[in-house]
């Protein structure tokens, strides 16, 4: 996370129900909000946050036409030029031959590339660890979390315990 | 609104269509080159599979959402049950067909010859099933199977919308019925393509063709859903099938047009890379005879739904699935096509007959390698001929024949119950269904 000593207000919500009203009322009473954790992607909630459409599968795409081209023109190199082998008589060039690899590898070009990029983008990866609010956003608690640089500190905790949470205070 | 009534333009337009059928197909009657009227019979064959497995797909749709306790379609769960209506017109058309091959009215298929296949070692050896009995008692039995689950699972569905509070009696009758429909459907549909479509290149087989048209019609199914729901929107019905619905939809156009591909090509790659005499010849017959089809049915049906459909948004957006849905719909038919004319024109040209004592002699020599490849592929003369070597007039007009009738049955069928089964147990889930 690129935080670093943020002074963080967050509620935590039993119900992802009582986070998606909350989330609707601090939109409506323009309470900028820092972030939102869940255990787990809750329906609709994008659209109210208003994020932007995710641009990851527009990555998978690239990967995945560069995953083709590369199992495409290699097979292509190696069995014409590189080292030419005749295979039950077909011709050097056996495009259908080739279609079962180009397949895999766009697939696994894609899917590796996704898996990377996602770590990137989240700065998750092997070794990092990276500070959290609360060990239970991982488990059952929703958290609706605030940056006191942005927000009242007073106006977000009275907001916080009228929605029904259960309010905390943490410098990221 | 709940009811849809069933008049003005869309009437009008689906008798109009039909008018167009009845006369394309008397015109091809009357043209007909030969005696035996093979292309009046395979145009008929052609358009009686591919319009009864749409109707035996949506009817299948059914079962597994109910098998699966899949609730996001329930909402238009009418429109399926409408489609399946049709089953009983396909039926007959089916019927008619086994009682030519039966009376040898037509000429459709070689094993049907006894003088040719006592002749010929392989037709002898396929005998058992490929037979006019078999293929009359087959179609009457087994089509008739899925005609009568048909009208059973309708006719629960509709006492269903009289039930007073929830009482799921009925839905859990339901799920006996689909459950026991799948395996019913799964080894039956095989066994039909087989004998119906399979069997046109009686000396030709292929343990991936019985998927392959089976996807074709599914996918065509699709399509027809999506044109049926935007149709029905557009008057202003249906207001509860969303976006999300029709993401859903678009998403199985998506996928069924990949899995058709796969198909397609498993089929073709294996018989291309064994090159085995006797299962190249469909390919080579097609690639050389037929090779503008042959490479732009495979480019469109892929292509189009994977390219266009790829994206999130225009899986939600009607122009662009209309779009995908009425390009794959021809293109599945002329799928079909081409699965069925060219066995039919060698029948007719009396290729496989003529050849059929050489294979005898040869079969016995070679083994039976040789010998099929032989009655496809050497004895053919390249040779143009609209309605063989591409759909004609006359194809189109039939094509559109069927098509209004399965729309008229359709709508016809939709008009007669609720748009919306209001007890359907999964109806609250597919109000709210989010993708």
């Amino acid at each position: 996370m690129a935080h670093h000593n943020k002074e963080v207000i967050y509620g935590l919500y039993d119900d992802e129900t009582d986070l998606m009203k909350a989330v609707k009322e601090a939109k409506e009473l323009h309470l900028e909000i820092m972030d939102v954790y869940t255990p787990f992607p809750v329906h609709g909630l994008d659209p109210i946050l208003g994020l932007a459409e995710s641009r990851l599968h527009i990555a998978g795409f690239v990967y995945g036409s560069i995953g083709t081209l590369t199992a495409f023109l290699g097979m292509t190199w190696v069995f014409t030029k590189d080292w030419p082998i005749i295979f039950g008589g077909k011709p050097m060039w056996s495009v259908p031959a080739f279609i079962p690899i180009t397949f895999e590898l766009t697939v696994l070009f894609a899917c590796v590339g996704m898996v990377i990029t996602f770590y990137i983008v989240c700065g998750l990866g092997p070794g990092v660890t990276n500070d959290y609010l609360d060990d239970r956003i991982t488990d059952d608690k929703f958290c609706l979390a605030f940056d006191t640089a942005e927000v009242d500190s007073a106006a977000v905790k009275s907001f916080l315990s009228k929605t029904g949470a259960e309010v905390n205070q943490k410098v990221l | 609104m709940n009811q849809y009534t069933f008049s003005g333009t869309a009437k009008t337009v689906t008798i109009g269509a039909m008018i167009v059928g009845v006369v394309s197909m008397l015109l091809t009657w009357f043209v007909g080159a030969d005696d035996l009227q093979s292309r009046f019979w395979s145009n008929f064959l052609h358009n009686g599979t591919f319009f009864l497995g749409i109707s035996m797909m949506a009817f299948f749709f059914i079962t597994v959402c109910i098998t699966a306790y899949a609730g996001w379609a329930a909402v238009f769960k009418r429109v399926w049950e409408a489609m399946s209506a049709y089953m009983l017109f396909g039926f007959i058309f089916m019927i008619i067909i086994a009682l030519a091959t039966y009376f040898h009215w037509n000429h459709l298929y070689h094993w049907a010859d006894a003088a040719a296949v006592a002749e010929d070692p392989i037709l002898n050896g396929k005998k058992g099933f490929l037979n006019p009995n078999w293929y009359l008692f087959g179609t009457l039995i087994i089509v008739g199977t899925w005609v009568l689950f048909g009208r059973k699972m309708r006719a629960l569905s509709l006492a269903e919308d009289q039930d007073q509070g929830h009482d799921y009696a009925k839905h859990r009758t339901m799920r006996k019925w689909s459950a026991a429909f799948l395996p019913i459907m799964g080894f039956s549909s095989a066994a039909m393509i087989w004998q119906w479509l399979m069997s046109v290149d009686a000396h030709w087989y292929s343990t991936l063709y019985a998927w392959h048209a089976a996807v074709s019609w599914f996918v065509s199914m699709i399509c027809l859903t999506i044109l049926l729901l935007i149709y029905l929107k557009s008057k202003g019905l249906y207001k509860q099938v969303t976006t999300e619905h029709m993401h859903d939809l678009g998403k199985f156009l998506f996928a069924f047009s990949i899995f058709w591909t796969y198909m397609w090509f498993s089929q073709f790659m294996l018989i291309w890379y064994a090159n085995i005499g006797e299962e190249t010849g469909y390919f080579l017959h097609r690639r050389e005879e037929y090779s503008f089809l042959f490479y732009a049915n495979l480019a469109v049906n892929f292509l189009i739904p994977f390219f266009v459909l790829m994206r999130n948004d225009t899986k939600r957006k009607l122009g662009s699935l209309a779009f995908v849905a009425v390009i794959v719909f021809i293109g599945h038919w002329v799928d079909f096509f081409l699965m069925i004319k060219p066995g039919v024109k060698i029948t007719r040209d009396g290729h496989g007959h003529a050849d059929a004592a050489a294979h005898g002699g040869e079969a016995v020599a070679h083994g039976a390698h040789e010998a099929a490849g032989h009655g496809v592929h050497e004895a053919v003369a390249s040779s143009f001929e609209i309605g063989y070597t591409i759909p004609g007039l006359l194809e189109l007009g039939t094509m559109i024949g069927f098509l209004g009738l399965f729309f008229f049955v359709t709508l016809t069928a939709l008009s007669k119950a609720p748009l919306i089964a209001k007890n359907d147990p999964y109806l609250d889930e597919s109000l709210h269904h989010h993708t």
